[in-house]
């Protein structure tokens, strides 16, 4: 279909054409306007691309059709019948099923229960339970999603929680699907089962909007992009031709020309030395790696191959039955959070709502809260607030948190942000071996190129990373050596120009043509 | 994200210097103030020097329970044993006293301060063993506080035999209930004291701010490398001490060690702190929200007393407020 067709179809859109039209949509928060005056429309059979920097307002104008929150000025028309006070009720009922980009799952229910959770009475009578459950089984069947549906959610990885927030939201009527960063955990192959969903829902007259980072994925679903920037809608483009450097110019008002920075490898001593080991829960078993000083080590595989728990193991959060562990050269018996961070490792989780931020607290104490037993920041164990904050406000500046204020209450920052206040904690200490579970999830293209830029830095500085990561081209570029997990083991390790997306691909599941021995893989 | 203009202009109009004020200190000021005048209006005899005094006294001892009750709401729990923790203090406090002055009649200061020191040693116990079970044995708060309930009553009846123990030093009531230091009573002066020291660990100690963190995500705190496991458990022997010298205090004023003194004290303290706006949800809090809560709650009580209404109605309408204020928490985080 050429542009100009489609672009005559959009000037006689009828009102059939168009599923959601928004006009004139104001936003303020406390201290912000998050939109002003943005228009925003999506016809059927769509995928309009929301795109735009951390803080731009992506996820405020979704929480607006969700019903979450009013708009304080505009109008929205939907299905064509005009919308005011919508409530998440309401707007469920018309057929706008959102999946959010914080996630909401009761963490004590089940998958299955989870997936049903508050859609009992509403929609269907209690005697209709049975088929429900059916119906989730065949969502989840569906979707290809590997689920367990009595898995209980609180103990699911970040990427298997996703896939059961996107399940859930396939479980009512839909007409206009929302996701938010959806893939942002996921692997190659839930990203194409997902995109395999999104197509059938295209042809099924399901409007769709989708917002995300990744700019290969937004030219492969995406019908037209909106660019937000600021709270204010910079234009609308068609996504199959448009060039990358042209969408990140509209994003971020600059050019920004190489995504990955070259990082010189200058691996020196050993900082971690993990040897045969294996966790209490089963999740690792015989395990062996190594990272040095000054080099950056990635780890990739599926969902669920283990690539999580082996940082979660090093930092004694996961319990190790068997194996030893050696911290810049010194063996640690029993890891604890306390303890590592007093040797210089530091963990930063995948989730970071679940586990990485006190979401009520303000920013200033998000950042310390890792620190708080140095010199720097305490005397005889009281808090010296001034050096706090000044500290802060430095690291705040550096990594560009939008709004810049350390005070604000991190529940209202936008997702992106959050996510630069947790690696905040990496600066307010002298740090040597950083582990990193997803440090990009949910992050612009400009700020994904300062993350990378920084641990560059961190590396010249002469500290080991280790990149645990399930976006492929982020282990491919920056990554001195790879190494390939499946089903709790490592199966492959990779140096130097052997490392390629194809190359790691084929060892995802576990098939790595000369899998090595683990202990050929640390040497 | 456009800043907006600061508000600088406080004052151009009344309602909007009002919605400021709401803004910054909450309304439960204005609303303490407007029930003040209100219920002098109906009874002038509210307005007198000497009842300001006795609401100020008053709301010393349940500013005290309050902030204990803080520490424990902070890390997402609460404190059920509290009342029962009072009665316990003040029979097994005057009991020792008691025994000091029968070994050597004329001691009062020693037994006094046996008393005393008998009194927080109790506090100091029951607030590790119910910190212990909470963060060692992750045991629910709501369980191990409300056994620790039962236990401090059953100590309470046993050692008084269910008897009031009269005949306490007159020193005692003279020193901690009815002196003043220039012109201020005892209490409120340990008042001070005790939410002082409240605020110097809630806002400058390693200590306040875990308890804060832990509140607002345990797991969080875990993973930050906080010793999560003593500082929860610190919370509830911080309450318990603050709940001992409240205890005490409170003994003084009767003049006698009383199996029932904690009676309605649990649902009280409780009551001040999330009327003052600590919210149940951990992680959020205030020691000012606590002394808001225990002026509310004296001046509501002392109020309703000066104007004859009943005990029980009394009960009834503090407990309607108590699940308004949670409500109205609610309302508040879900409007943010
Ligand atoms: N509940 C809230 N209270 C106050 N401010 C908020 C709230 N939610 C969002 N904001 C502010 O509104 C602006 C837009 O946020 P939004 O979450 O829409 O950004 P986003 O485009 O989704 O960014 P990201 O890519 O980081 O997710 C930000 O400046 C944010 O700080
Ligand atoms: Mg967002």
């Amino acid at each position: 279909m050429s542009e100009t067709h489609r672009d005559d179809r959009a000037a006689g859109a009828g009102q059939d054409e168009l599923l959601l039209a928004m006009a004139g949509i104001t936003k303020r928060f406390p201290g912000v306007v998050a939109l002003d005056d943005v228009d925003f429309d999506v016809r059927r059979g769509e995928v309009h691309v929301l795109f735009g920097e951390n803080g731009a307002g992506k996820s405020t104008l979704i929480n607006i059709v969700a019903g979450t929150y009013p708009q304080d000025d505009g109008t929205m028309t939907f299905d064509g019948r005009r919308i005011t006070h919508l409530t998440p009720h309401q707007s469920r009922l018309a057929g706008i099923s959102p999946v959010f980009q914080e996630f909401s799952l009761a963490p004590d229910l089940t998958v299955e229960e989870n997936l049903f959770l508050g859609r009992e009475q509403a929609r269907w009578g209690v005697l209709r339970k049975g088929a429900m459950r059916t119906r989730a089984r065949e969502v989840l069947h569906d979707l290809g999603f590997d689920l367990r549906p009595g898995a209980r959610v609180g103990q699911l990885m970040r990427a298997q929680q996703q896939m059961t927030e996107i399940a859930k939201a396939l479980l009512q009527d839909l007409k206009l699907f929302i996701l938010d960063e959806p893939t942002a955990s996921l692997t190659e192959r839930e990203t194409n089962r997902l995109f395999a969903l999104i197509e059938r829902l295209k042809g099924e007259g399901v409007g769709i909007i989708y917002v995300s980072h990744r700019i290969n994925e937004i030219r492969r679903v995406g019908d037209r992009v909106t660019v937000l920037r600021d709270g204010k809608k910079i234009g609308t483009v068609q996504a199959s031709n448009v060039e990358e450097t042209k969408l990140v110019e509209m994003m971020t008002g600059r050019r920004i020309d190489a995504l990955f920075p070259d990082i010189a490898a200058m691996a020196g001593d050993a900082m971690l030395d993990v040897r045969n080991l294996s966790t209490v829960d089963g999740r690792l078993s015989d395990v062996s790696f190594e990272v040095r000083a000054g080099e950056i080590v990635g780890v990739a595989g599926l969902v669920g191959c283990g690539k999580s728990e082996l940082a979660r193991a090093v930092f004694g959060l996961d319990k190790f039955s068997v194996g030893e562990l050696d911290v810049l050269g010194e063996r640690v018996a029993h890891p604890t959070p306390t303890g590592m961070l007093k040797r210089g490792v530091c963990y930063f989780p995948s989730d970071r709502v679940a586990e990485g931020l006190a979401l009520s607290r303000p920013v200033r104490e998000n950042a310390s809260v890792a620190a708080l037993d140095l010199a720097d920041f305490t005397r005889w164990r009281f808090i010296r607030r001034r050096q706090e904050r000044t500290a802060i406000k430095r690291i705040v500046e550096e990594l560009r948190v939008r709004p810049p204020q350390i005070e604000r209450s991190v529940d209202h920052l936008s997702g992106g942000n959050r996510q630069k206040v947790m690696l905040a904690r990496g600066l307010t200490r002298d740090i040597r071996v950083f582990l990193f579970d997803e440090p990009t999830v949910g992050i612009d293209v400009g700020a994904k190129t300062e993350v990378y830029q920084f641990l560059g830095e961190l590396t010249k500085r002469g500290a080991a990373v280790l990149l645990i990561s399930s976006e492929l081209p982020e282990v491919v570029n920056l990554a001195h050596r790879v190494y390939v997990m499946h089903e709790g083991r490592i199966v492959n390790h990779l140096e130097g120009n052997e490392i390629t997306e194809e190359a790691v691909l084929a060892s995802f599941f576990g098939t790595g043509a000369d899998a090595p021995s683990a202990g050929a893989a640390a040497g | 994200m456009t800043a907006l203009t600061p508000p600088e202009a406080l004052g151009r109009r009344p309602l909007k210097a009002l919605v400021q004020f709401v803004v910054l200190y909450g309304a439960l000021p204005i609303i303490i103030a407007l029930m003040y005048l209100g219920f002098g209006l109906i009874e002038p005899a509210f307005h007198s020097g000497e009842n300001a005094i006795n609401i100020l006294k008053q709301s010393s001892y349940l500013a005290i329970l309050a902030a204990g009750q803080l520490f424990a709401l902070l890390t997402r729990g609460f404190d059920l044993s509290v009342g029962q923790l009072i009665s316990l203090v003040s029979v097994a406090g005057g009991l020792v006293m008691l025994d000091v002055l029968e070994g050597s009649p004329g001691a009062v200061a020693l037994a006094v301060f046996a008393g005393i020191a008998v009194g927080l040693g109790a506090g100091l116990a029951t607030g590790v063993v119910n910190g212990v079970c909470v963060a060692v044995f992750r045991i629910n708060p709501f369980v191990v506080t409300l056994g620790m309930l039962g236990i401090c009553m059953g100590f309470a009846t046993t050692l008084s035999d269910g008897f009031p123990v009269f005949n306490l030093p007159e020193g005692l009531t003279n020193t901690l209930s009815r002196a003043d230091v220039i012109g201020i009573p005892v209490p409120v002066i340990a008042a001070l004291l005790v939410l002082g020291t409240a605020y110097v660990i809630l806002n400058h100690s390693v200590l306040g701010r875990s308890m804060y963190v832990i509140g607002s995500n345990p797991r969080a705190a875990h993973t930050a490398g906080l010793r999560s496991r003593l500082h929860l458990a610190s919370a509830y022997v911080i309450c318990s001490v603050f709940v001992a010298v409240g205890a005490l205090l409170l003994t003084a004023r009767t003049g006698s060690g009383e199996p029932n003194l904690g009676g309605g004290l649990m649902l009280q303290s409780i009551a001040a702190a999330v009327i003052g706006g600590v919210s149940l949800r951990g992680g959020e809090g205030k020691v000012i929200h606590a002394v808001y809560g225990a002026l509310f709650v004296t001046v509501l009580s002392v109020g309703m007393n000066l104007i004859r209404v009943d005990g029980t109605i009394q009960q009834i309408i503090l407990g309607i407020v108590v699940v308004a204020a949670v409500y109205l928490d609610q309302l508040r985080t879900r409007f943010r």
